[in-house]
């Protein structure tokens, strides 16, 4: 199988989808020559000209909306937006618009549109560059929202998004672009809406996203040294969440842990935990524990945003705590 | 009756059209009042009716502005597209939805144009190249820009057109979009209904600049002004303008300044409005007065066409009022496509 | 019952006690069991913290914060040990971490549903988990009780295991009971028609699950009614005759046999009686019955036919003056107008206590019974 590194694998998704149609383009800021600030379209304006790779000005408003406005006349623009923080700037197109045209014009209008964007704190970005904040986008009826964790996950969604009729908020995770792994000869689009079991195990459930998926596997390991058997899964799609596979899994384990980077408080694993409870009240032998950033913005010092953001260490602790050997 | 109008409205447009481009023909002047006559009685009966308690919501009416909303839209060809504002019923009537949907939509209705999903600020005519009205100010701008993106790639000869009010020039998606539509010279006309007030706040204490086509030259962006309550000046100017923007020279400002005859809202009592100011422009500059005394119609005359556009939105009001509510559980539906 | 024995106290001096908490716990003739506590304040002062206390003895001081108590004076209070009572408490009082909580058992959702479906008191269990919150591990495989101290065991060797005070208490009782004058008397009954009429009613109303037991009861009470003669006990100085039939059913629970009762049994329908009997078995196997359903009981029902016990003699529970021990059903060949039939008979002694009742009397009595079994639309 070949392999692509994670940052590759969504190029490849891109451009082979722009390759096979007229009607995908991408937009963003310093996306062209530059390639994104990621590198992510690196490449790209050299093979798909200006007209179909756009640089656009600072004007988060401006480059979402103008994406709504292309994806409304039938075409499937992939906006980037160059940090996760900056979907803050570009909301009220995502939520006051995409999100609800169809539902506002009583079916008539579709809105192809794929809001790319990528967050991830570990190397002190600061409070304003390394923002999780799906939990805010997973909240609004009408959007889908994705956050793939490896190469061919992230290459076999993103397809899923820019062909879905849905406006998807397609988050990627910044430290992850580098990791590597095997991805299909050829793309296989990936259903949105199913989660990845990456470990079966047999005692906790831990259902992780992102950069935490990777952290979690390594949990798992370690814990297996203790005699602790672990499945992780990841739900892939944060809405609409695989509700199944992660209460069929938590009914076969009887614990569950929910690890994520953004913000514990209130963050997407509240929802996660809230659901098991409710569909798995009988089986759960333990409450069930949440692994997120503590409550706070993201500080610069980097002994400081280490203590603040969730490590391998932090989910173990939680799976220990639910066998019962934990602090 | 009621379709024979509206269909004659239609062809009479298509053969202005094909006989004069660039101005009104002078046949069709007793037509296009009558459209606009049928917005003004169209939006009279909303009041009525809103008072009635018979609407729910909030709504905006566009009396006074009429002649910007026929103007314009008369100029339009065939695949353009129109954005509205939240003060859309003008403009939807213009773009050609039929009264009765309209109406449907505002009694909230299966029948309306939004299926009931919409109402005042959210009427939708995709058939018909209306991509709707917004709710938030300027929050259509940006999808105009995509819009003549998308027609600019593809090589279609089509414009995309905003309709937006003095008040929207301030907000940060009308200096992007325009911007960024000028930047990329895609073929869209941004026409600005310029009414001086914003809710109730007068443009003198919402603009340091009492120009605002200015705003426009800021940003490169060829600007065109006209006397929007002179129905012909509005559609000669639009018309250039939609020429300028379809021949692929770049996106247009439409400076048409307007007057907003009523309140921001039905049962705005206006409590921070001139009142012998407002009376005086009801007197001076009432598009649809105007245009009557250019045409020189006798009082029965007027009173003919009068009477047909009464019938018309009375027979919307009861069209609506027959129409099919939603089932409670239809909100689910429409959500994801 | 004149005295009980304080085991321990689940308040300590100082703490807020709400009305209805358990506040002590008390070993009585019976069973231990949790006191509640009868008002609500904080506890001032533990007068007795453990041992043997006589009725009527004031215990503890419950009153307002900051309250001072005079030894001597009554404040309001703690109940007196003065009731009979059957319930228990877990018998570990030396474990680290308690599983309750203000009562309430501390258990993972999973291991409450583990130990529902397997008819497992979550009160005998010892948690391993957290703050001794029971986990399923719990349930499946329970750490030994270590109630008591027990000698290690060697293969081979004899156990000793020192008396509970239920058991020297049940040891006392019937050691008495035995001392009693009594007589027994034996019959058997066709249960074809109550089978069938059981069986209707469990047909029509599934929720109230209709048994045997419940048709006895009944039809006791109904036997109790015209035969007063029997509603009797006797006592040294008078023979006391009772108004209501108060029907107690021998139901052996984790910590012993106890006797509920089910009080005015003859003005009772059928559903109500099978109702409060499935209430009053549910508790006592729960450890949750009250002193007044223990007491005023005035004839006993045991009945041992679930265990395939043909027939067999129940020893008088006194102060009562007789008791109906009840065997299984089986199919008996039965001559009947010289022809014969295979009938399910059940058979049922009555002992009584001679002193109370006379041969005849207790005779009649049980005819009645088996005449209302056989024909069950005449005590209904």
């Amino acid at each position: 199988m070949p392999e692509l590194s994670y940052r590759e694998a969504v190029r490849d998704a891109l451009a082979t989808a722009m390759r096979q149609d007229d009607g995908v383009f991408i937009m963003g800021e310093d996306i062209a020559e530059m390639g994104g600030s990621m590198g992510v379209t690196s490449g790209m304006l050299e093979e798909f000209g200006r007209e179909r790779v756009r640089n656009t000005p600072i004007s988060e408003m401006a480059l979402a909306g103008a994406a709504i406005g292309a994806a409304l006349q039938g075409m499937r623009p992939v906006a980037e937006i160059m940090y996760e923080d900056f979907m803050t700037l570009a909301a009220e197109q995502v939520v006051n618009q995409a999100a609800k045209l169809r539902y506002m014009s009583g079916g008539q209008l579709t809105v192809p549109v794929v809001f790319r964007t990528q967050g991830g704190a570990g190397w002190s970005p600061g409070a304003q560059h390394a923002q999780q904040l799906e939990a805010w986008f997973v909240h609004i009826p009408g959007l889908k929202v994705v956050f793939a964790s490896t190469p061919e996950d992230v290459r076999g969604l993103l397809w899923s998004a820019i062909y879905d009729d849905n406006p998807v908020v397609f988050f990627e995770h910044r430290t992850l672009y580098g990791i590597k792994g095997d991805v299909p000869e050829k793309i296989e689009p990936i259903p949105i809406g199913k989660a990845r079991v990456h470990r079966r195990g047999e005692d906790v459930t831990v259902i992780a996203t992102g950069r935490l998926v990777h952290e979690s596997l390594a949990a798992a390991e370690e814990a297996e040294k203790q005699g602790v058997s672990v499945e992780v899964v990841d739900p892939r799609t944060l809405q609409p969440l695989d509700e199944e596979t992660l209460v069929a899994s938590v009914k076969k384990t009887n614990r569950a842990v929910v690890a994520h980077e953004a913000v514990t408080r209130m963050g997407f694993g509240a929802e996660v935990a809230s659901v098991l409870q409710y569909q798995a009240f009988d089986w759960l032998d333990a409450p069930i524990e949440r692994v997120g950033a503590k409550f706070s913005p993201l500080p610069f010092a980097p002994v400081m945003e280490q203590f603040v953001v969730p490590h391998m260490e932090d989910v173990l602790e939680a799976i220990m705590r639910t066998v019962g050997r934990g602090n | 009756m009621v379709d024979e109008c509206h269909r004659t409205n239609h062809k009479l447009r298509a053969v202005a059209k094909v006989e004069t481009k660039t101005s009104l023909a002078k046949g069709d002047l007793r037509d296009v009042l009558r459209e606009m006559l049928l917005i003004r009685r169209f939006e009279e009966k909303v009041e009525e009716r809103f008072r009635a308690g018979e609407l729910p919501g909030f709504l905006h009416v566009a009396i006074g502005q009429e002649a910007c909303a026929v103007g314009v839209c008369r100029a339009l060809e065939d695949g353009d597209i129109i954005a509205s504002t939240h003060r859309a019923h003008g403009h939807t009537l213009a773009k050609g939805t039929h009264p009765n949907e309209l109406m449907a939509e505002l009694y909230g209705k299966t029948e309306g144009c939004s299926h009931g999903y919409g109402g005042s600020m959210h009427l939708y005519d995709v058939e018909r190249g209306n991509m709707g009205a917004n709710a938030v100010i300027g929050g259509g701008l940006p999808h105009i820009t995509g819009a003549a993106l998308a027609f600019q790639m593809r090589g279609e000869p089509r414009v995309a057109l905003a309709f937006f009010g003095d008040g929207a020039t301030n907000i940060g998606t009308f200096h992007e979009s325009l911007n960024l539509a000028q930047l990329w010279k895609v073929p869209a006309v941004f026409v600005l209904e310029d009414n001086k007030w914003a809710e109730s706040t007068p443009e003198s204490q919402h603009s340091p600049i009492r120009d605002l086509s200015e705003r426009a030259k800021a940003f490169g962006m060829k600007a065109l002004k006209a006397d929007g309550q002179d129905v012909e000046a509005v559609y000669k100017t639009a018309r250039q303008a939609l020429d300028h923007a379809r021949s692929g020279k770049g996106p247009v400002f439409v400076h048409l300044d307007c007057v907003r005859l009523h309140g921001h809202y039905i049962g705005d009592p206006q409590v921070y409005r001139d009142k012998d100011e407002a009376r005086k422009l009801a007197e001076t500059r009432d598009p649809i007065t105007l245009l009557r005394g250019k045409l020189e119609l006798s009082d029965e005359e007027f009173e003919e066409l009068d009477v047909e556009v009464t019938e018309i939105v009375e027979a919307s009001v009861e069209f609506a009022k027959n129409g099919t509510d939603p089932a409670p559980e239809d909100a689910l539906k429409n959500i994801y496509a | 019952m004149e005295s009980g024995t304080i085991v321990r106290w689940l308040k300590s001096e100082g703490e807020p006690v709400a009305k209805g908490e358990p506040l002590y716990e008390l070993d009585t003739d019976k069973v231990t069991q949790e006191v509640e506590a009868e008002a609500s304040g904080v506890l001032l002062k533990i007068a007795v913290a453990e041992g043997e206390v006589e009725v009527g003895r004031t215990i503890a001081f419950i009153g307002k914060e900051g309250e001072t108590v005079a030894v001597e004076a009554p404040a309001p209070q703690p109940k007196g040990p003065d009731t009979e009572t059957v319930s228990d408490t877990v018998p570990e009082p030396k474990r680290v971490s308690e599983p309750t909580t203000n009562g309430r058992i501390k258990a993972s959702p999973l291991a409450r549903r583990l130990a529902r479906e397997r008819g497992i008191d979550l009160a005998s269990l010892r948690g391993s988990g957290p703050e001794g919150r029971i986990v399923a591990q719990d349930v499946e495989s329970p750490a030994p009780a270590a109630a008591r101290p027990a000698s290690p065991v060697a293969s081979g060797e004899v156990q000793s295991q020192p008396l509970s005070n239920i058991r020297r208490t049940i040891a006392r009782r019937l050691t008495e009971a035995w001392t009693v004058p009594a007589f027994m008397l034996t019959v058997s009954a066709d249960m074809t028609r109550a089978n069938e009429l059981v069986a209707r009613r469990r047909e029509l109303e599934p929720d109230v699950r209709v048994t045997v037991t419940d048709l006895l009861t009944r039809v006791c009470a109904q036997a109790l009614v015209r035969h007063p003669g029997m509603n009797v006990q006797y006592t040294e100085d008078a023979l006391l005759s009772f108004p209501n039939a108060n029907v107690g059913i021998a139901v052996a629970a984790p910590q012993g046999l106890v006797v509920p009762v089910v009080h005015n049994a003859e003005q009772l329908s059928l559903s109500q009686i099978a109702q409060a009997r499935g209430d009053l078995v549910g508790r006592a196997r729960d450890a949750k019955l009250r002193a007044e359903d223990l007491e005023g009981g005035t004839f006993t029902i045991s009945n041992l036919g679930m265990f395939e016990v043909d027939q067999f003699v129940a020893v008088l529970n006194r102060p009562q003056a007789s008791i109906l021990a009840v065997g299984a059903t089986r199919d008996q060949v039965v001559p009947v107008d010289g022809d014969l039939h295979v009938l399910p008979m059940m058979t049922m002694t009555l002992t009584c206590d001679h002193r109370a009742v006379d041969g005849a009397t207790g005779a009649e009595f049980l005819k009645t019974i088996k005449t209302f079994l056989e024909d069950p639309g005449l005590a209904l």
